[in-house]
């Protein structure tokens, strides 16, 4: 027996803004995340997708919460964004029948940075800092301040990460195991990692341009992402507002580089092709990162699409978790009829592609579907369909 | 709630680079702890079960360069996760639409910090991302999946000492689902001077190698390697002629919502992750005859883990055989829940538990706990359970049974 997956909060923080209505506003608006450095400390002019404000006063309350790293706030301001969005309670998320699945590629990247250059640099550790060091922080931190204790997991599957938490998370909501399960997840970005791509050329300076026969390289972001997932019934029952039903799907792997990108389109394309049935809006990966674009519309291509494509990370950045603002945007593509343009997208690297350009697309859209690429081989779709 | 068959096993520790190394050290009482010589480190604390040799990569499909570029639990991985296919009988073809389930923490954190202190020494000019791209967490599921031709879901897991646990139980539910008939639930880690130096400057490591339950416990001692079960279908397992050296029964997966990295008091969340295992196991408190325990030797883990096996096996609990392998392979962290889970299918396999070591006298609170002792057990078992704890309170619990 398996519970239709309903789709009923979004929550996001980005260089975008933060919540469902404002990002939703700047992606239709076509407005670029993605601008010279301000918090991060990066060559002048490099561009970077930070956010603006994070007020940790704002989304904390518990004592224990006031040591909370950034990207555990990213991801906790997220996940009581959706909680809010979805019309709960915050007692309607608190206890064993709640799940919670949180994703990121990278963790709490700053205060990793300064417990190891003082690692080095003296050989001890900083005791207060070294819990928040855990990759599962985030987790641990959403779990205490919403009171959490049912099922939780910490997933990271590189660029995929934000996918596969919301995933782990609908299986647990189709699975009858969970009421209510928040799932999302967040990365942050720092000087050091900007230095570490920019020394490797791995970044472009620039704003990025993905699926553009121009891009050169993505734009590091930051931001966090989520979604109350419930039991459609359950949904109806309360008589919440339904964005989209997500259809729970453990994805697949295909040959590739194991640091790198799959080079042949044609299994991406095979395992996609059925995923896309009926699909008008695709939510790219796609970063401005050739190596990754290329395969993307080419397996696009191949599965022979002919649905609307974006690529938010043209807009918001490229981080691990970005794939969770993709699953955001895929389900108001569904519920607001409205595919937003593909910021930095000029010329389509494959003109048998529709990527949606300049403005945003009114068009219904029955189904909609996040590809969910990452290094590796890892592939983690996520389809939304109209509930 | 249907079965999950265990057909293969494959570990590297402290202990030896096999399964089979694992289970002889384990029967012999052997303690793997021993000097801690991968880095230079200060702090009070200079033992470690370290693994004594980097596996050789072996036969895989893997070009060269992408061979160097391997982390430390790359390796350990693809040697446990090899291993274990090759004992499953698992032929190309039934592996390929396998799932992976890795449970890891810290990635390539080890050979990170070498790449930044030649970075901040100026032995590197620049960052180089041949020396980068082993960082993250999901490289080793990456390197499993191509080195041995394995093409289904992936996933990869991290709550801190219980990632890895936390892997086999998803793995065993994509199996329950009909997701996929085979899958791969692998933990790895390695040490870093990261991980060391932050549990030193917690107080957490006991200079002196851990005594899990013991009076005089003082603190865990870090230990690094992998674990790999082969997880499978029964009726394919049966129907492909494999032997079936456990069963997984349920899974229970909870959180505390209390504490970054002390336990709940009471152990609500670890108490609920054994009451929802044996729920989903079907399987009665009274019939739990081993605790393959998550022991680390802390004062505060092991007197919640004792409370909580008290609440949720009552009076039974004084007829449960427990052991703590971390007294023998060190705290493996995101490793430990499927080294454990490997440890109690060979325990279950073979009728050999193995003992807690370095304990001189278990602690006067707990004249109820049937810990076992050097020279270890020999009891047939049929339920056994194995629990793992992770910072940030996140607990999961494995019951497995011997087949037939």
């Amino acid at each position: 027996m398996t519970e239709a997956v309903a789709v009923t909060g979004l929550g996001v923080v980005s260089a975008l803004g933060s919540g469902v209505d404002e990002v939703a506003e700047a992606l239709i608006a076509g407005y670029g995340g993605c601008r010279p450095a301000r918090r991060v400390e990066a060559a002048p002019g490099a561009h970077l997708a930070e956010v603006a404000e994070l007020e940790p006063r704002r989304w904390v309350r518990s004592s224990v919460g006031r040591r909370i790293d950034r990207t555990s706030l990213l991801a906790l301001a997220a996940a009581r964004l959706a909680v809010a969005d979805a019309g709960l309670p915050p007692e309607a998320v608190a206890g064993e029948r709640v799940g919670l699945a949180m994703g990121s590629a990278f963790g709490n990247l700053a205060e990793t940075e300064t417990f190891v250059e003082r690692l080095l640099a003296r050989g001890t550790g900083n005791p207060l800092v070294f819990p928040n060091l855990v990759l599962n922080a985030a987790l641990g931190y959403a779990s205490i301040e919403l009171g959490v204790t049912g099922p939780s997991a910490m997933l990271s599957e590189q660029e995929a990460s934000g996918e596969a938490a919301i995933q782990w998370g609908a299986q647990l909501v189709a699975d009858g195991v969970v009421d209510v399960c928040i799932a999302g997840g967040a990365d942050e970005v720092t000087g050091l990692l900007w230095r570490l791509g920019d020394e490797t050329a791995h970044w472009s300076r620039d704003a990025p341009r993905p699926l553009d026969l121009a891009a050169a390289g993505p734009c590091p972001g930051e931001g966090g992402a989520a979604v109350v997932l419930e039991p459609m019934a359950r949904a109806r029952a309360r008589g919440a507002r339904v964005h989209a039903r997500l259809v729970p799907d453990p994805g697949f792997a295909v040959p590739a580089p194991v640091h790198g990108w799959p080079t042949a389109p044609d299994r991406v394309a095979a395992g996609l092709r059925a995923r896309l049935d009926g699909v008008a809006a695709v939510v790219a990966s796609a970063s401005g990162q050739p190596a990754l674009d290329c395969l993307e519309a080419d397996a696009l291509a191949l599965a022979g699409t002919r649905a609307a494509v974006t690529a938010p990370r043209g807009a918001c950045g490229d981080f691990g978790t970005a794939g969770a603002v993709a699953v955001v945007v895929a389900a108001l593509a569904v519920s607001r009829a409205v595919v937003p343009p593909t910021v930095g997208c000029v010329q389509p690297r494959r003109p048998d592609l529709d990527v949606v350009r300049g403005a945003a697309r009114r068009t219904p859209v029955r189904a909609a579907l996040v590809t969910g690429l990452a290094r590796g081989g890892i592939v983690r779709p996520v389809r939304l369909e109209e509930p | 709630m249907s079965a999950v068959a265990v057909t293969g096993l494959g570990a590297v520790t402290a202990l030896g680079a096999d399964a089979a190394s694992l289970a002889t050290g384990l029967a012999e009482g052997r303690c793997g702890i021993g000097p801690l010589t991968l880095f230079e480190h200060g702090g009070r604390c200079h033992i470690a079960a370290q693994v004594p040799e980097l596996p050789p990569v072996g036969r895989v499909l893997l070009p060269p360069a992408t061979q160097r570029r391997l982390s430390r639990p790359d390796r350990f991985a693809l040697a446990a996760g090899g291993e274990a296919c090759r004992h499953a009988g698992l032929e190309p073809r039934e592996r390929a639409d396998a799932a992976i389930c890795v449970g890891a923490s810290v990635g390539g954190m080890h050979e990170v910090e070498s790449a930044w202190r030649r970075r901040r020494t100026g032995l590197d000019a620049r960052w180089r991302m041949s020396r980068l791209v082993a960082t993250p967490v999901a490289v080793s599921a990456a390197a499993l999946s191509q080195a041995l031709g394995i093409f289904g879901p992936r996933l990869t897991m991290s709550t801190a000492c219980s990632s890895s646990a936390l892997a086999v139980a998803s793995a065993a539910a994509m199996i329950r689902r009909g997701q996929v008939r085979v899958a791969l639930a692998l933990g790895t880690d390695a040490l870093c001077r990261l991980t060391y130096a932050g549990f030193d400057a917690l107080q957490a490591l006991d200079p002196r190698p851990c005594r899990p339950f013991a009076a005089d416990r003082g603190g865990l001692s870090l230990g690094e390697g992998a674990g790999a079960l082969v997880l499978e279908d029964v009726s394919h397992a049966r129907a492909r002629g494999a032997r079936v050296l456990a069963l997984l029964l349920g899974a229970g997966v909870a959180a505390d919502a209390h504490h970054p990295t002390a336990p709940h008091p009471e152990g609500t969340g670890a108490r609920r992750a054994v009451e929802a295992a044996l729920a989903e196991a079907g399987v009665a408190p009274e019939a739990v005859d081993y605790v393959n325990a998550h022991g680390t030797g802390t004062r505060q883990n092991d007197a919640v883990e004792v409370a909580v096996l008290r609440a949720a096996l009552g009076r039974r609990l004084g007829r449960v055989a427990v052991s703590s392998t971390k007294s023998q392979l060190g705290h493996t962290l995101a490793a430990a829940g499927a080294i454990e889970a490997l440890v109690t299918v060979l325990a279950l396999d073979t009728g050999l538990l193995p003992p807690t070591v370095n304990v001189d006298g278990v602690d006067p609170a707990w004249d109820d706990l049937d810990l076992v002792r050097v020279p270890g057990r020999r009891q047939a078992l049929r339920i056994a359970l194995s629990s793992s704890y992770g910072f940030g309170g996140h607990d999961v619990t494995l019951v497995l049974a011997r087949p037939g």
